[in-house]
């Protein structure tokens, strides 16, 4: 975590968009904070985590994002300014609380962050576009573009959900949320950690006839909140000529700066409050248009709306949008520049085509560096013992997590991976129509998201059901190493037990049992034990993330025992580097044919000492001692 | 004015922070400051552009740069300098390489030989206006016996060689606040790479 997020007022720092809106919450005085992890939203909590005790205001961690949601809307109802913050895919998991609280209201300010992920940076399901949620929930909707705005934005944010008494989501894309930029802080205020829950039965019984009263008020809110913020939130930028633009979030920073380099000014409209979007605002820039370009990443959600207005307050316009960009992926400059090309008859003086071309064939036959597992960590070990023992012709049902890295060569051990917990209730359709195999990898956070209703069914329904392994590392350790119920530690940074994975499987039926990570032969042999039998069946292999112990021990001081290949016993079969694929291990070859030598890299050798374990020729040893330095590492224990 | 800085090398081995160092010494310097890391699940042995620009606010917004528009690429691994042609051209960009190969266990997996550094150089050249290559993994490994110092070297060598326009101060400034943890070593590493950089 950066420290300019507790800067002074008045201060200009340069923050991440998440930081900035980790501190805009700050500045409106939150009282409590809530989320689930998920990236490209993962900063906010980390920041909120790191400062809730010098600030005075609760934070945690939930176990999902239903649940956070869930706390926050709580302390709001009772008074409190809250906040929870998840990626599009939590708020899926969240949206069967988040629609009645949209009719319910708040008291206290409430802000529901959500990052969208197009192009799939750090997702893996889909590119679904957050705006249609707000129009489901009918929830009021602002997107910043900048971490100026994102700290800006989220300030304004909670005073509206206070005057209004309606919860607003604060949407940001990947390039708004993981972008850094200069910001100028403002005053933070003291947070306000206590309430009440007033009871209220029209207002928190969702049922008829209140639940049309409640309607009819969202209504109402709505269109004030259009009134009152609209010329606030949208902005104007006057230019030249009769072709105008219309853009929202990161596509406006791209648009300015496409514009300079085609050295032309044409007016510009921002829309910052996508839900609901400002009719009025539209229908004044369009009204003396000829074209328009609407610059938005995913779906035409503003497009369509300017295409409908235009009909009464414009019917000659011409719209642009989707029909010259892509719904696909991101935007950045060079995509949106042939569309600015097309539609302001302007050439830039780059021909970007030529250029790919040229440099696609510089990168020709280059080794690709897909991401891997890190050396020393405790899922290669696992997946290595799972094939060992299963083969590759079982089904291998994947999750979210680093886990899903066992989709590349040489482990193609993850044939699908659709959604939080998703492997236990899939693998068990496929059992329950199929004889295959198949084994579902769950991670310890996931496991508790939405890991366990999937079990229960399994005892409940499938005599036979798939295998489940559950690796353990202590940790949620792809967004960056955040706690857990199972860590034994909160997001305030206090010790609690932790919940054990083992216990809960045993009380939902299935049969448990447990393995080292680092120890293949325990977790051969509990597979094999395993493999034979029908029913609920749970491997949980516990071994801490390596990465996170490497980052531990180095402010400790403390460093890995290193492993060496033993040139004499090394019969070159390749186990080490084609099978177990540690990326510490190297095959070296002077010449293409020669004959190649197996080498450890001590830089990069995290000492788990599983290459020793799968070499089959005993020729990985530890370094000896003696040419280690006087501290002694901790290797292989959990 | 705005300067557009790209960096890139391999996930985890400290780029990200070299990135944070040189925007925080740009905000120093009184620019204005934008950027992006483009990680996520790549973030573990992929490959992790991170672009950092700064200048007047009234020219830039974007936080990445424009295709063929760097002025200077920093590569802390030399194969990655060739995927960043993508944002160079021969009349803009200069590149600094650091020369320590990080090879990727698919170019063993797949069979992909991992080039040497004159055909790297070789694919960089019709997108450069000059090449400088440094030894900053090696030296690390000499002064310091921890590779990780490689970074500030090479940041080090940028401003030495006069590619990167900020000044010593500031990136001093920068560097004892983004590194805590043996500031000293990192502060000497810096300097070492100026040195470096001069006698180009």
């Amino acid at each position: 975590m950066k420290t300019e997020v507790l800067e002074k007022a008045g201060k200009k720092v340069v923050l991440l968009g998440n930081e900035a809106i980790a501190r805009g919450a700050i500045e409106a005085g939150i009282g409590l904070a809530a989320a689930y992890p998920g990236t490209p939203s993962s900063e906010v909590p980390i920041v909120l985590s790191a400062i809730a005790k010098k600030c005075g205001f609760y934070f945690e961690y939930s176990s999902n994002e239903k649940v956070a949601f869930e706390t926050a809307a709580g302390a709001a109802w009772s008074g409190v300014r809250a906040i929870t913050t998840m990626k599009h895919f939590g708020l899926n998991v969240a949206s069967d609380s988040v629609m009645p609280v949209a009719y319910t209201g708040v008291h206290g300010g409430f802000v529901l962050m959500v990052a969208d992920d197009p192009e799939g940076w750090s997702s893996a399901q889909s590119e679904q576009d957050t705006r249609h949620f707000s129009r489901m929930a009918r929830m009021p909707t602002i997107e910043p573009s900048n971490p100026q705005e994102c700290l800006d934005l989220t300030k304004l944010a909670f005073d509206i959900s206070e005057e209004f008494q309606i919860p607003i989501m604060l949407r940001t894309t990947t390039k708004v949320s993981h972008s850094v930029g200069t910001v100028k802080l403002g005053k933070t205020r003291k947070p306000k950690t206590k309430g009440k829950f007033k009871k209220d039965f029209d207002r928190y019984y969702n049922i008829k006839p209140n639940l049309q009263t409640l309607h009819k008020k969202i209504d109402k809110k709505l269109k004030d909140i259009e009134k009152k913020y609209s010329n606030k939130l949208n902005k104007f930028f006057p230019g030249q000529g009769t072709t105008g633009i219309i853009t929202n979030g990161a596509s406006f920073e791209y648009a300015g700066e496409a514009l300079q380099e085609l050295k032309i000014r044409p007016p510009v409209a921002k829309i910052g409050m996508t839900h609901p979007i400002p009719k009025k605002f539209i229908e004044d820039f369009i009204k003396n248009k000829k074209t328009i370009l609407v610059l938005e990443e995913l779906e035409p959600i503003i497009e369509n709306f300017v295409k409908r207005i235009a009909k009464e307050a414009n019917p000659k316009l011409m719209v642009h949008g989707k029909d010259i960009l892509s719904r696909a992926g991101e935007y950045n400059l060079e995509r949106i520049m042939p569309a600015l090309e097309k539609v302001f008859k302007k050439k830039y003086k780059i021909d970007f085509k030529q250029h790919s071309k040229k440099t696609n064939d510089a990168q020709k036959n280059l080794p690709p560096r897909k991401p891997v597992f890190c050396q020393g960590c405790p899922h290669r070990s696992t997946f290595y013992a799972v094939k060992k023992v299963f083969g590759k012709d079982a089904v291998f049902a994947g999750d979210i997590g680093c886990y899903i890295l066992g989709i590349f060569e040489p482990y193609d051990m993850s044939n699908f991976c659709i959604s939080m917990g998703a492997s236990i209730g899939i693998g068990h359709g496929i059992t329950k129509v199929s004889d295959q195999e198949v084994i579902c990898f769950v991670g310890d956070s996931t496991f508790f998201h939405a890991g366990m209703p999937p079990i229960a069914n399994l005892k409940f329904n499938d005599g036979k059901a798939p295998l489940i392994v559950i690796l353990n590392n202590d940790i949620t350790a792809m967004t960056g190493h955040q706690p857990n119920p199972g860590s034994g530690v909160t997001g305030m940074g206090e010790k609690v037990a932790p919940v054990v994975i083992e216990d809960v499987a045993k009380a939902l039926g299935a049969e448990v049992k447990s393995a080292v990570s680092f120890n293949q032969k325990q977790l051969v042999e509990n597979l094999k034990q395993l493999k034979d039998k029908k029913g609920p069946r749970v491997l949980v292999s516990n071994g801490a993330c390596r990465l996170l112990t490497k980052r531990q021990n180095r402010k400790k001081g403390i460093e890995f025992i290193k492993f060496k290949i033993d040139q004499n016993k090394c019969k070159k079969c390749g186990t080490c580097t084609n099978l177990y694929a540690c990326p510490a291990i190297f095959e070296l070859r002077e010449k293409k044919n020669q004959e190649p030598t197996y080498w450890i890299d001590p830089d990069m050798c995290w000492g788990c000492s599983v290459c020793s374990q799968v070499c089959p020729y005993g020729a990985i040893h530890p370094i000896s001692p003696k040419t280690r330095s006087k501290k002694k590492g901790n290797n292989t224990k959990k | 004015m705005k300067f557009d800085l790209m960096l890139t090398g391999v996930g985890g081995e400290g780029v990200l922070t070299s990135g944070v160092i040189i925007a925080r010494a740009a905000n120093l310097e009184g620019y204005y400051v934008r950027g992006v890391q483009l990680h996520g699940l790549a973030q573990r042995g992929g490959t992790i552009p991170t672009f950092v620009r700064f200048g007047d606010e009234k020219e830039l917004s974007s936080p990445g740069i424009m295709q063929a528009n760097a002025d200077l690429v920093m590569a802390f691994e030399p194969m990655e300098a060739v995927r960043a042609v993508f944002y160079a051209r021969k009349d803009k960009t200069n590149f600094i390489i650091n020369d320590h190969p990080h090879m990727p266990i698919y170019a063993n997996l797949l069979d992909v030989p991992y080039p040497k550094m004159k055909l790297i150089s070789g694919k960089i050249k019709p997108f450069a206006k000059g090449i400088q290559v440094f030894g900053a993994h090696e030296l690390a490994k000499k002064e310091f016996n921890d590779t990780i110092f490689g970074n500030l070297i090479l940041i080090g060598a940028a401003v030495g060689s006069n590619l990167l326009p900020l000044k010593e101060k500031n990136l001093k400034e920068a560097i004892k606040a983004t590194v805590p943890v043996e500031t000293e070593k990192n502060l000497r590493a810096f300097d070492l790479g100026i040195r470096l950089g001069k006698k180009r």
